[in-house]
């Protein structure tokens, strides 16, 4: 299988003026094209700053991330992100929002614009493409979020606690949705989520960091190929086991904080 | 709305709306009932001479000095020039205070230098510039309208790059996760985001820039509606002051309703 994507003994400080923080330490992993990686860990170790490594916002203080054999330096095309809200912006129509990504990079391609087109049809915003965001709902408005994500064609997302700001009835659905969304445009994605149910749900394999700094704890393959979607994950059988495992070693983790 | 729609509302509904429209003529007519009674409160008690009208005018010498006034074409050069140093004021220092917020927006350094500077000068009342300003600019317009721009400019600067700061930073950093430059992020995200703030930011600056030129005025002037204020008040007449203030007030009125039709089309448009 191809890897799209492998950290080297990444490294990360941070610098204020209190002083430095180690945040992550010798993190080596890889993905695999049409992985879904999901990491989680104790709260505030580190998990946004692999995304952020990642998709080259901030750059590492050592060690090297390539994607696709290129070495990260600076934002990249590659990757796609999304965040915990969805960053609609209300002055924008649907369409104009999914386009924003494209008319960034200047790719406003009359194929790249079928293509958006296509997306918008296929995922039901069609009748939407010309409203504003503030008529759709939390729901809706993550998917547009997501889809703008698409349209730039990244290998990768990085998914950012995308459902943490939507209420649980929602989250279900909306957590269906993107996984549906992901598998069915054969996109390879890392989630960093704080929820192990999410986790379980959407993830092929989940990585555990430990406390800061943050280093690889545990990694877990998750064997539910009978399963597949999240929803139905939440009803497998192997679920509990999971779920159970993964949690007992979080706690352990936060106790030795 | 449609007529048949209408006949569809309950009875209860038909109330409610009923009560909103008699709640709005209320305030329209006490609006209305508080100026016509001011006028004719000022209007007997100046005739009756409980109040001498040599001091505090009265509606109806307003009126005839108006029609005097508007009778000898005099007054027309008095108000084309004080609104043309109003609106070289409000206009120089809306855009040169925006592009200014901008460029420290933009440089972090230049920001924080400059930070000390903009607290004190908006704390500084601008009349004590007077004399200086005078010395450099000469007597006259020029003098005016550098009045109503150091009035206007600073609180433009810190309201624009306040605005401007206050964008989610997540949303730039979503815009620097697609890869985009400064300036894209300036004007595809913060421009349009800023829109709102503009806008009360002009509202703010039609007032300010009436202080400034009528203050201009005060010091230096040979003709405008300021200009009548203090000469009205030199020679007392009190007539030509109230009626020179009058039209002040219709005048910053109208353009802030010129600000307030922007507002819509913009909103609108949106």
């Amino acid at each position: 299988m191809k890897i799209i994507l492998c950290l080297d003994r990444v490294s990360h400080t941070y610098h204020s003026k209190l002083g430095e923080t180690l945040a992550l330490k010798d993190i080596s992993f890889c993905l695999n094209d049409g992985e879904f990686l999901s990491i989680v860990g104790p709260s505030g170790c580190g998990k946004t700053t692999i995304l952020s490594l990642i998709s080259g916002l901030i750059k590492a203080s050592k060690g090297q991330i390539v994607i696709d054999g290129e070495p990260v330096t600076t934002t990249n095309r590659d990757t796609g992100y999304m965040f915990q809200r969805d960053h609609l912006f209300e002055w924008r129509t649907i369409r104009q929002n999914i386009t924003l990504g494209l008319e960034i990079q200047k790719k406003m391609t009359p194929q790249n614009l079928k293509m958006v087109d296509e997306l918008i049809e296929k995922y039901g915003l069609k009748e939407f493409a010309n409203n504003y965001p503030r008529s759709l709902s939390g729901g809706m408005r993550q998917r547009v979020a997501l889809i703008r994500t698409l349209a730039t064609s990244p290998k990768l997302l990085l998914l950012d606690e995308p459902f943490s700001a939507l209420d649980f009835q929602t989250r279900l659905y909306v957590c269906d949705d993107v996984y549906n969304i992901i598998k069915n445009e054969k996109k390879s994605a890392i989630l960093v989520t704080h929820d192990i149910s999410e986790a379980i749900s959407l993830s092929d394999r989940i990585i555990m960091l430990t406390n800061r700094p943050a280093a690889i704890a545990h990694e877990y393959v998750l064997d539910m190929q009978e399963c597949k979607t999240p929803l139905e994950r939440r009803e497998c059988k192997k679920f509990g086991y999971w779920f159970d495992k993964i949690w007992k070693d979080l706690e352990k983790l936060e106790n030795n904080q | 709305m449609k007529k048949q729609e209408r006949a569809l509302y309950s009875e209860e509904h038909k109330k409610y709306l009923k009560n909103i429209k008699i709640k709005k003529v209320l305030i329209l007519s006490a609006q209305f009932g508080i100026l016509i009674g001011i006028l004719v409160l000022w209007e007997t008690l100046t005739h009756f001479m409980i109040l001498d009208p040599l001091f505090f005018s009265s509606p109806s010498r307003l009126i005839k000095t108006a029609i005097d006034m508007f009778a000898t074409k005099e007054i027309y050069d008095h108000i084309s020039v004080t609104v043309y140093e109003c609106v070289l004021g409000f206009g120089i220092s809306t855009i040169v205070g925006a592009l200014i917020a901008i460029g420290l927006w933009w440089s972090d350094y230049l920001r924080r230098v400059i930070d000390p500077y903009l607290v004190i000068l908006n704390s500084l009342p601008k009349i004590a510039l007077g004399p200086v300003i005078i010395v450099l600019m000469g007597l006259g317009i020029k003098a005016i309208v550098t009045m109503a721009i150091l009035i206007c400019i600073i609180i433009t600067i810190t309201s624009v790059l306040n605005g401007m700061m206050s964008c989610d930073p997540d949303k730039i950093l979503l815009m620097k996760s697609m890869g985009a430059s400064k300036f894209q992020i300036l004007y595809k995200l913060l421009w349009p985001y800023s829109i709102p703030n503009l806008i009360s930011v002009l509202k703010i600056n039609i007032g300010l820039s009436w202080i400034g030129t009528i203050m201009g005025e005060y010091l230096t002037s040979r003709a405008g509606l300021g200009y009548l204020i203090v000469y009205g008040g030199q020679v007392f007449k009190m007539d030509l002051v109230m009626t020179s203030v009058f039209l002040l007030c219709v005048m910053a009125a109208g353009m802030y309703l010129l600000v307030s039709l922007i507002e819509k089309r913009v909103y609108k448009s949106r």
